[in-house]
């Protein structure tokens, strides 16, 4: 009797394959992989490079900044599209600050631009902070709908950038060296910049925090149902206004990123980021509808989209179908949340 | 009290009749003009918004600036022009996005009543509208190819690998620039392989990306000719991080002041400038003497030459030829 039921419920009765085909993350590794064995053969095997390596990693990570502070109010059940406007903005600021305050101009460069470019950080990250004040105030005082509270904040944030930079790049001290590979001596072994390494311990914490920790946990409950959250005693409004103000943060840092890989401060830098954060975050497998979602999708999902960019350039293909590989890549994707969704009610 | 308002009464009075005098004196009724561009962050047009300016205020016209504030698109663009053709200006300064997209909003503008100029760029059919103000992007597209085979010492029988950094596929400005360093380099200089193009879609990282790209895919790459203002900005940041500045010769379009910035550090070879000031000064002149003394411009088609700026060029012009905003 103990044995036949230990036989029919805990026993393992062969590998079960559904749940780990299913799996987002698995499924993203499996095209990540696939895609590259195509570009290098498209490409004769020159996509199979460190540095082209290090040129999808440098536009990862601009994108996965914004993509896992996307992650944050998704899963919150919100959605942020000021975010591309706050990488033009910070960044302008950034600039403001260092060229027409400080009165530094691109001659300070190298390791004498720390300094300036630290302070420049700070700056970003306030600015960053700011438009997320101002989205959770629209969001939980005022009660507009995230969709068009952050759609208004993404048009303020790109005029202000333009009023405030003139719609010129603001040219100022920089340090290249942050964004190329990091060398031994004289060889650059990996792909992974000093710009990017910070970026990818960032998302770590930011990843342990939605996946481990008690702000995590809450993001969840509230984007599952905002109602029974309350009801179990979460300070809803206090929470969201934290998501938001974590995704205007992260903004800004990626507003410095923008900077330092450019050496300026663009108002056109974040033109269209928005977009391609979301597309990253659907791609990773988090649902629209919020309370649920990976941090680790988004990490791949952003990968994905510049492996697709960079391929393409590099097996001569037109770059136009980019946009068209991105558009089945998240039919694709929320096709696989349909089915592995039906995999588990059933 | 009651003497205080009466005072006031009569001041006002006065002063709304000495109001009404002066712009009799003048004798011309305010116009109203709409300027509707590309994308507000982009430089070229913050000059070109300088020279509207100016020019407006000289003529005693009310010009009403108008665009996307980033993205240089068609689907952005027309509702705005739509929307600016409803308010009923006497004249409409486009610069259309896409020649095909916008020729249904210019059509309507016309048929309105509403005097129409076209600048930089221009729709499919440009018949009605009183004249078409560019620069000469075939000419700017030569003078290009001369400033990367000069830099890269030309000599017939090498090859040598070259890419063009585009915006888009469609913007009038960069077909127009594209062809003429396609003619020049088919007329001059057969050993220039143009090897691969790609589009920013008017952001600059984008054009840092695909430059990066590029000198992985390329590693004999000769010379970038980056096409606009945005791919001179990326392509310059993706040269000074790849430490390959000197080592491969770019030429850039547009003199934005950090671009020019730049020629100085030896990170441009080139820069081809264009005077978008002075192409906004001309299109409301044409179309202020249209409404008020129904004159045609002499010429329908206005080419206004541009320059190439290097480390030759004198201190003084590349004052006069950077883009300077409000």
């Amino acid at each position: 009797m103990t044995d036949s039921k230990l036989t029919s419920q805990g026993a393992p009765s062969g590998f079960n394959w559904k749940p780990l085909a299913t799996n987002q993350s698995t499924i993203l590794v499996a095209v990540i992989l696939l895609l590259a064995g195509v570009f290098s053969a498209g490409s004769y095997g020159s996509f199979w490079d460190v540095s082209v390596f290090n040129n999808i990693l440098t536009d990862w990570g601009l994108i996965v900044l914004l993509a896992v502070g996307q992650t944050f109010v998704v899963i919150s059940g919100g959605i942020d599209l000021s975010v591309g406007s706050t990488v033009s903005l910070s960044g302008v600021v950034a600039g403001v600050v260092m060229v027409n305050w400080m009165h530094l101009d691109l001659n300070v460069k190298n390791e004498a631009a720390i300094g300036p470019l630290l302070i420049a950080l700070l700056v970003c990250i306030a600015t960053g902070v700011a438009v997320g004040l101002l989205n959770a105030f629209l969001v939980n005082v005022v009660g507009i709908v995230p969709f068009i509270a952050t759609l208004a904040t993404l048009g303020g944030g790109a005029g202000l950038a333009i009023i405030w930079s003139g719609g010129m790049p603001l040219q100022g001290p920089n340090f290249y060296g942050l964004v190329n590979p990091i060398k031994f001596g004289e060889v650059s072994l990996s792909p992974i910049s000093f710009a990017v390494l910070v970026v990818a311990i960032i998302v770590t914490i930011a990843g342990l925090f939605l996946a481990k920790a008690r702000f995590g946990l809450y993001t969840y409950a509230i984007g599952s149902n905002s109602f029974a959250a309350k009801a179990a005693g979460i300070n809803v409004k206090r929470h969201l206004t934290w998501v938001y103000v974590v995704s205007g943060a992260l903004s800004g840092i990626a507003g410095m990123y923008a900077y330092t890989r450019l050496g300026s401060g663009s108002p056109s830098s974040g033109a269209g980021l928005e977009l391609q954060a979301i597309a990253a975050v659907v791609i990773g497998g988090t649902s629209l509808m919020g309370g649920s979602g990976k941090m680790l999708g988004t990490i791949l999902g952003a990968f994905l989209l510049y492996e697709v960019q960079s391929g393409l350039l590099m097996v001569g293909m037109d770059p136009n179908w980019k946009q068209v590989i991105v558009a089945i890549m998240i039919a694709g994707a929320v096709g696989i949340q349909g089915f592995s969704f039906g995999q588990r009610r059933k | 009290m009651k003497r205080t308002l009466r005072s006031l009464a009569v001041l006002g009075t006065v002063a709304a009749l000495a109001l009404t005098a002066s712009g009799c004196a003048q004798g011309e009724k305010q116009l109203t003009i709409a300027f509707v561009m590309g994308a507000e962050s982009d430089p070229f047009f913050q000059a070109m918004k300088v020279g509207a300016t100016e020019e407006a205020a000289a003529q005693n016209v009310k010009l009403v600036w108008q665009g996307d504030p980033s993205h240089y698109d068609v689907a952005t663009q027309v509702p705005i022009v739509d929307s600016v053709i409803s308010t009923k200006p006497d004249g409409l300064v486009l610069i259309p996005t896409d020649p095909a997209g916008l020729q249904a909003s210019s059509d309507k503008a016309v048929e309105a009543g509403i005097v129409v100029a076209n600048v930089d760029t221009h729709t499919e059919d440009t018949s009605k509208a009183v004249i078409f103000i560019t620069g000469d992007n075939g000419d700017g597209g030569a003078k290009a190819a001369d400033a990367i085979a000069n830099a890269i010492g030309y000599t017939d029988g090498e090859t040598y690998q070259v890419v063009v950094g585009l915006t888009s596929a469609t913007a009038t400005t960069n077909v127009g620039r594209l062809d003429g360093f396609k003619a020049q380099v088919a007329a001059s200089y057969p050993g220039i392989e143009i090897v691969d193009v790609a589009y920013s879609q008017s952001n600059p990282q984008t054009a840092a990306s695909n430059v990066s790209n590029w000198l992985t895919k390329f590693p004999n790459l000769k010379g970038i000719f980056a096409i606009d203002g945005t791919n001179a900005s990326g392509a310059a940041a993706a040269l000074q991080a790849k430490n390959l500045v000197g080592k491969i010769a770019l030429v850039g379009y547009d003199a934005y002041p950090a671009n020019v910035e730049l020629i100085k550090a030896g990170v441009f070879t080139a820069l081809i400038a264009q005077d978008p000031a002075e192409e906004a000064r001309q299109a409301i002149r044409a179309i202020v003497a249209k409404i008020r003394n129904n004159e045609d411009p002499a010429s329908h088609d206005v080419v206004i030459p541009n320059v190439t700026l290097d480390a030759n060029t004198s201190a003084a012009d590349l004052t006069k030829y950077t883009y300077v905003a409000n």
